[in-house]
């Protein structure tokens, strides 16, 4: 019966999706940052990777609202068609995919608009006067008013392409950090953040003498943040947190620990790796100082990342790395500095990714984001209660309730099995892909008595029917390894 | 069968037969039944040094009851003493082409698994004391430690334990292959040789999760620092 409805479903698209009048108005951030090319072609080629994404919104609407025998059709079945890796087998099994906390898959849409890219104006960006760089040099530039307006940043000029988060927090330690932190300093964070969350400040303290303070999870293992409240003082200049945990799956309140931390004049860089990608996250809202994401993690291509940061903190921030593209005049012995954004983007950065990840953002607002977000919620609960099932299971992170919503991940261990071990199973059984490890959060895991866990994480194109294929699957593995023992 | 002090610890399929055939179930070898005996008291002087382990008698299992690996008991494929030999150099080399032979020989991926795990039961648990720091092998998704020490003959005896049951699987394996070996010869092995190998880590060679590779390259760094200590 599912298989019917997502016939139908793609099929409607298929034949909606031509017949659109206009597809750039109906995109939400279309109408705000129309592509500034120059010419006709341009233009055009450019709306041609981003078609898609319109198209789903509207046929995935069209289809729920026209026809009420498809309305059960869940975001995540209408979806999959958008994502060609996801129809394959693996080890002669379906794939279902449930690592999307390390990488998600990318949508028909974002690899147009590479392939777009390179079959037609790659170029370089800036330095050219010619038709194809200054057509690159507008897709770069129109890129970044994207993820601007993505997470509603005042200014494009806010935005610094990196090429990770990872990246992005060095160029915060390194640029903002070293010119900024004292001996006796603090910087708070908590023991769940991320490995490319603490070692960046690791290294800086060791050069500045600052002091790393860490927040502890409290009795619902979420990161206290009653502790975090009491541990900032006038001695700290910055907070470094997750909004969303790659692990615990719990919700950091940013709002609030921003009053908090602008209280005692404290600056905040908000790790937004987990928060961006599954939920609308806007920078003047939470009125965070510094806040990063990957683009891999939200459909977009490997090798780009961002860094939010408000413009009056960047303009007083000297360069991370040194090269072209950052400065403004070189002598022989010194150079003065570019504007930011481009004051931290040395050399020729991924432009191609760059669009690439503008493309992810359309299609990601082109579904919208609260919608992404109310899914993956109904998701999340469904995960857990449905692991919930398992014998000796633990899993880790918060209950949820009433008002404690998980993100749709679940990180867990199996009494006597070794999280690899039901990983290699699950690929090689089932063809199920989780994560096992300590997730580059060897702190949080020390902290809760183990050594590895494994993780399912999720996005909007999964469905029930992959949690269910999972926990099956997942049965099928503890009792495999049981009888062995 | 001949008692003898020197019990292999990781004994791999063996059978009577030394016909491997592609027939559909899994395909035995008789790994070391081909091997010249090593001379008596080379191996008591070695293996009264460097071998409490758990005795896993004979079996000269039919392919059928070694296809169902979920018993252990039964399909310990066990060589007998007189059978055993201690790997010595060209040993090394045959040893790694009839264990990527026998993971080549199973196509499903649960036999492979199924085959890992019955040689993680082979190999005898290291002591609280082994599981130090030091010897943890670094880069593995588990916890996995190797002990080595050279022999009075100036052959590499290595130990070698992990929480994960896979990766015990692999540790035994690569102990079968490797322990006893001449030190030239362990460090020769390349990693690229164990491809074939990769049960659930297809093609991955260099992948930091790829235990079979973390594993030799720790038994090669430790062996490279035992001959350098004892020089
Ligand atoms: C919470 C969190 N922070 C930071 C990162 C690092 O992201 P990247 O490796 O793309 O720099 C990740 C990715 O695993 C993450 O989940």
């Amino acid at each position: 019966m599912p298989s019917t409805l997502l016939q139908l479903c793609c099929s409607a698209m298929e034949t909606l999706a031509p017949k659109l009048p206009s597809l750039k108005v109906l995109n939400p951030s279309s109408s705000s940052s129309s592509p500034s090319c120059s010419t006709a072609r341009s233009s055009s080629s450019l709306r041609a990777g981003l078609r898609r994404p319109f198209s789903l919104s509207i046929s995935a609407s069209a289809v729920r609202e026209g026809d009420p025998a498809v309305g059960s059709v869940s975001l995540g079945h209408v979806t999959r068609t958008d994502f060609p890796i996801l129809h394959q087998e693996v080890n002669g099994s379906k794939l279902v995919y449930l690592d999307n906390a390390a990488t998600s898959q990318k949508p028909t849409a974002v690899l147009k608009a590479l392939q777009n890219y390179y079959e037609a104006y790659n170029s370089n960006v800036h330095r050219g006067i010619h038709f194809l760089s200054s057509k690159a040099t507008d897709a770069y530039e129109l890129a970044r008013k994207k993820v601007a307006a993505f997470i509603n940043a005042s200014e494009s000029t806010e935005i610094v392409f990196t090429k990770n988060a990872t990246e992005a927090i060095n160029l915060v330690a390194y640029s903002w950090g070293l010119s900024t932190l004292k001996p006796e300093d603090e910087v708070v964070l908590t023991i769940a953040e991320h490995h490319s969350a603490i070692v960046p400040w690791q290294l800086v303290a060791q050069k500045t003498g600052a002091v790393l303070k860490f927040v502890n999870l409290d009795e619902t293992e979420s990161p206290d943040i009653e502790k975090l409240r009491q541990m900032l003082s006038r001695k700290t200049k910055i907070v470094v947190v997750h909004h969303v945990s790659n692990m615990l799956a719990s919700v950091l309140p940013i709002e609030e620990i921003v009053l908090w931390a602008h209280d005692v004049g404290a600056k905040v860089l908000v790790d937004a790796c987990q928060s961006v990608p599954h939920m609308a996250v806007n920078v003047q809202d939470l009125d965070a100082d510094f806040l990063v994401a990957s683009s891999h993690k939200m459909c977009g291509p490997t090798g780009m990342g961002f860094l939010y940061g408000k413009r009056e903190l960047l303009s007083a921030m000297p360069p991370f790395l040194g090269g072209g593209e950052m400065i403004s005049d070189v002598f022989l012995d010194h150079s003065t500095y570019a504007e930011p954004p481009s004051r931290f983007e040395a050399g020729t950065p991924a432009i191609g990714e760059a669009i690439g990840l503008g493309a992810a953002i359309d299609y990601l607002s082109g579904i919208g984001m609260q919608k992404i977000h109310e899914y993956e919620l109904e998701l999340a609960k469904y995960l857990y209660e449905n692991l919930l099932s398992v014998p000796n299971i633990r899993i880790y992170g918060p209950v949820p309730s009433g008002n404690t919503n998980r993100a749709a991940l679940c990180s867990f261990n199996v009494e006597n099995i070794h999280p690899t071990d039901i990983a290699t199973f699950l690929d090689q059984q089932h063809g199920v892909a989780i994560r096992s490890g300590h997730h580059c959060a060897q702190p949080l895991h020390r902290y809760l008595g183990v050594n590895a866990s494994a993780r399912a994480s999720l996005y909007f194109y999964n469905t029930k029917e992959d949690v269910d294929d999972f926990v099956r699957a997942l049965n099928d593995t503890v009792s495999f390894f049981t009888s062995f023992k | 069968m001949i008692s003898s002090p020197f019990i292999p610890r990781v004994p791999l399929s063996s059978s009577s037969s030394s016909s491997s055939s592609s027939s559909s179930g899994p395909v035995m070898l008789p790994y070391l039944s081909n091997y010249p005996r090593p001379k008596r008291n080379d191996f008591k002087s070695r293996n009264l040094a460097f071998m409490p382990l758990k005795c896993i008698h004979n079996s000269r299992f039919d392919s059928s009851s070694e296809s169902d690996a979920r018993l252990p008991s039964f399909s310990a494929s066990c060589l007998t003493a007189t059978e055993a030999t201690l790997a010595s150099s060209d040993l090394v080399a045959d040893r790694l082409r009839r264990v990527v032979a026998e993971f080549r020989s199973l196509p499903e991926p649960i036999d492979r698994v199924k085959r890992l795990l019955h040689y993680a039961a082979l190999l005898s648990p290291l002591g609280d004391s082994a599981r130090a720091p030091e010897n943890r092998v670094t880069g593995c998704t588990t916890q996995v430690w190797v002990e080595a020490e050279l022999d009075k003959l100036g052959r590499v005896r290595f130990r070698a334990d992990s929480d994960s049951e896979i990766s015990k699987g692999f540790c035994s394996c690569l102990i079968y292959m490797l322990d006893g070996a001449e030190p030239e010869e362990v460090v020769k092995v390349k990693s690229e040789d164990l491809a074939d190998l990769n049960v659930g880590l297809h093609g991955k060679a260099h992948s930091r999760v790829n235990t079979w590779h973390n594993v030799l390259i720790a038994m090669q760094k430790r062996t490279t620092a035992l001959l350098a200590g004892s020089e």
